[in-house]
């Protein structure tokens, strides 16, 4: 049998059976794991993700039937093959109506598995090469998750494209907000290895004594609190893609472990001497300038070399062009969708705000905006200038907002789409879009210097309070012009009960209005709440 | 006496080596069930027994040692199967058991013979 190397997972709890199953898998160039019950099989399926899995029914657990739904329930595709002794047409008729691919009625020799699991490889080598294939042929403003035709973008999906079957390291480089994960599943979705894990890792978010930990695993007994074994990050990319993300806030000695396992393919648990190798392919990213990095001596040059093999450059917003505006109508449908909301598209006045802002947060921010939209305006079919947040019209100079214009009056109908059809290129509407670009966006002046910080004592606030789900009484500005410094907990406390008080306690406006988490909000509350703060400052 | 062990199959599959590498792992098989079976007969824990012959059947089957995994099979869809009786059906399954590890050591000397020949 000549098929394409594939993972084969063999759940078999008689020894003799399972050993033979082995000798003939890995006879057929097949990688082969074993595991004599269902737990195990479980739990190597949710790791390993094999192509294909030969499935016992008799385990000693559970029955091989109730495993079966439980790796369909989890999403785990691979082929199920039934092995039983049962040639029943009951239990036969089971294992089709559960979806697997064939049976087998044991004992079986080689030919009898070596044809069902060679058909049903193909069947599975046939289905991702059609994905691909679909992927390709949908309209170029669409690729794996990006929106935009722009010519920046077109270029971005080519380098994707092409080094995606490559092995090659990808570093990828941009400002915060424009999509630099999206891009490192993009380069696994679009390699051989899609069907093998993306393990995503925040560098900066990792604390830096547990860094090694999550990227190489721990045996028992490694350190303080490692109470059993743990897998890494990159054990679990084996086959796949490991996406290091923020890579320049890796700590140094931390570059010198990653620059070993990115030479050898091995690496060593914590706490262990055993050598494990694995065969992983490695995006990074950072929102810095990876050569200044070097060149300021926190980066190893050593490592920036083995990794910047293919850059990807990912461009801001701004400079995008009209997909700013496929991108908006994306988050409008989505959006409007969640929230049970009408919304059709965006007036020309909006269409025209959004494109001459210059979205220093780039694509994370839109999508802030986008939402705080839907979520703050329950009515209408079109999004207008006015409903856009203040710093998105008048440009961050500090103008006054725009005169209001008059009622809107739809053009014949364009959907937008909640099945998001392809937006046409985009046309800036004359009158008003020259109107609001000439207010070109001037940045704010620089903050009057900051006087040192006094610690001063914190004093809590009145316990008795109205609930806040009543209306506050009129109070004067909880932060005053005349800038106080006062711990950042107090300031942050002042802001969102100030933000309550203009929106008569709706939680969701005010949230909006300082652009977080509704969720954050009663979260603070409740935290005021068991504190004995209350909701007065 | 041949007791209708049939291993040309998994000759004509596998290397002499992975013949060997089988009929050692079936070896122990053989031996860990049948104590098992045995074990279940004395206490007279028909569920267990039942297992035991499943496996011992699967394990069987997988080598070419039909007796034995036909004696297994039959056992274990009885549905009238008395604690009682079980020592008995053990008894009886072991001694075909060990019909089938003389049959094998004779296959694998079988095996030795033509390896040394080669």
């Amino acid at each position: 049998m000549t098929d394409a190397p594939a993972r084969v997972l063999v759940v078999e709890d008689t020894p003799t059976q399972a050993e033979l199953a082995r000798i003939f898998l890995t006879g057929m160039g097949h990688e082969v794991r074993l595991a004599p019950a269902a737990g195990p099989a479980l739990a190597l399926a949710r790791v390993w993700r094999p192509d294909a899995i030969l499935l016992d029914i008799e385990l000693p657990d559970f029955n091989g039937f109730e495993l079966f739904k439980q790796i369909r329930a989890e999403g785990i595709d691979s082929e199920v093959i039934v092995i039983t002794a049962d040639g029943s047409h009951r239990a036969l008729k089971e294992a089709m109506r559960l979806g697997a691919w064939d049976y087998i009625v044991k004992p079986y020799n080689k030919l009898a598995l070596a044809t069902p699991l060679g058909q049903a490889l193909k069947k599975r080598g046939l289905e991702r090469q059609l994905a691909r294939v679909e992927e390709e042929a949908r309209p170029s403003d669409r690729f794996q998750g990006f929106i935009g035709a722009s010519p920046a973008m077109g270029a971005v999906y080519q380098i994707i494209r092409s080094v995606a079957a490559s092995k090659a390291s990808v570093f990828i480089t941009g400002e915060s907000g424009t999509g630099k994960e999206l891009a490192a599943e993009a380069v696994h979705k679009s390699s051989p290895r899609a069907g093998r894990e993306f393990v995503a890792l925040n560098c900066g978010a990792i604390p830096r004594d547990l860094l090694e930990s999550e990227v190489f695993g721990h045996v028992r007994g490694a350190f303080t609190g490692a109470s059993a074994d743990r897998v890494g990050a990159a054990k679990l990319a084996d086959g796949g893609t490991l996406f290091l993300d923020e890579i320049g806030e890796m700590p140094l000695e931390m570059q010198v472990k990653l620059l070993r396992f990115v030479q050898t393919g091995t690496f060593s648990p914590v706490g262990s001497s055993r050598i494990e190798r694995v065969d992983v392919r490695f995006v990074c990213a950072t929102n810095r300038d990876p050569m200044l990095e070097v060149q300021a001596g926190r980066f190893r040059e050593d490592l920036y070399y083995r990794l910047y093999v293919v850059p990807i450059e990912l461009p801001p917003l701004r400079e995008r062009g009209g997909d700013v505006l496929a991108i908006a109508n994306h988050f409008l449908a989505q959006f409007a969708k969640e929230e049970k909301r009408k919304f059709r598209g965006f007036a020309p006045d909006a269409e025209a705000a959004l494109v001459a802002y210059n979205w220093p947060g780039n694509v994370r921010q839109l999508q802030n905006v986008v939402r705080n939209v839907v979520v703050l305006h329950r009515d209408g079919d079109w999004v207008d200038a006015s409903m856009l947040p203040p710093p998105v019209v008048r440009l961050g100079t500090g103008a006054a907002a725009p005169p209001p214009l008059p009622p809107y009056v739809p053009p014949p109908p364009r959907p937008v789409a909640e099945d998001l059809a392809p937006v046409p290129a985009w046309e800036p509407p004359a009158p008003i879009a020259v109107a609001v670009a000439e207010r070109t966006w001037v940045p704010p002046p620089p903050p009057p210097p900051v006087p040192t910080y006094v610690p001063a004592p914190f004093v809590p606030a009145p316990l008795a309070s109205p609930p806040v789900s009543a209306p506050l009484p009129p109070r004067a500005p909880a932060v005053p012009e005349q800038t106080e410094i006062v711990p950042l907990a107090v300031m942050e406390r002042r802001l969102i009960l100030a933000a309550l008080r203009r929106t008569n306690s709706d939680v969701p406006r005010a949230a909006a209005l300082l652009e977080i988490n509704p969720s954050t909000v009663y979260r603070k509350l409740q935290m005021w709440r068991a504190e004995g703060l209350g909701e007065t400052d | 006496m041949s007791l209708g062990a049939d291993f040309a199959q998994l000759a004509e599959d596998l290397s002499p080596e992975d013949v060997r590498r089988v009929l050692s792992v079936f070896e122990g098989d053989v031996r860990r069930l049948v104590a098992d079976m045995v074990a279940a007969g004395h206490t007279g824990d028909v569920a267990l027994f039942r297992r035991v012959a499943h496996g011992l059947a699967g394990a069987a089957g997988a080598v070419g040692a039909k007796s034995l995994e036909s004696a297994c099979r039959a056992q274990m869809s009885r549905d009238d199967l008395d604690p009682a009786s079980l020592p008995g059906i053990a008894a009886r399954i072991q001694q075909l058991a060990d019909a089938a590890l003389v049959e094998l050591a004779a296959f694998v000397a079988g095996l030795d013979g033509q390896s040394r020949r080669t």
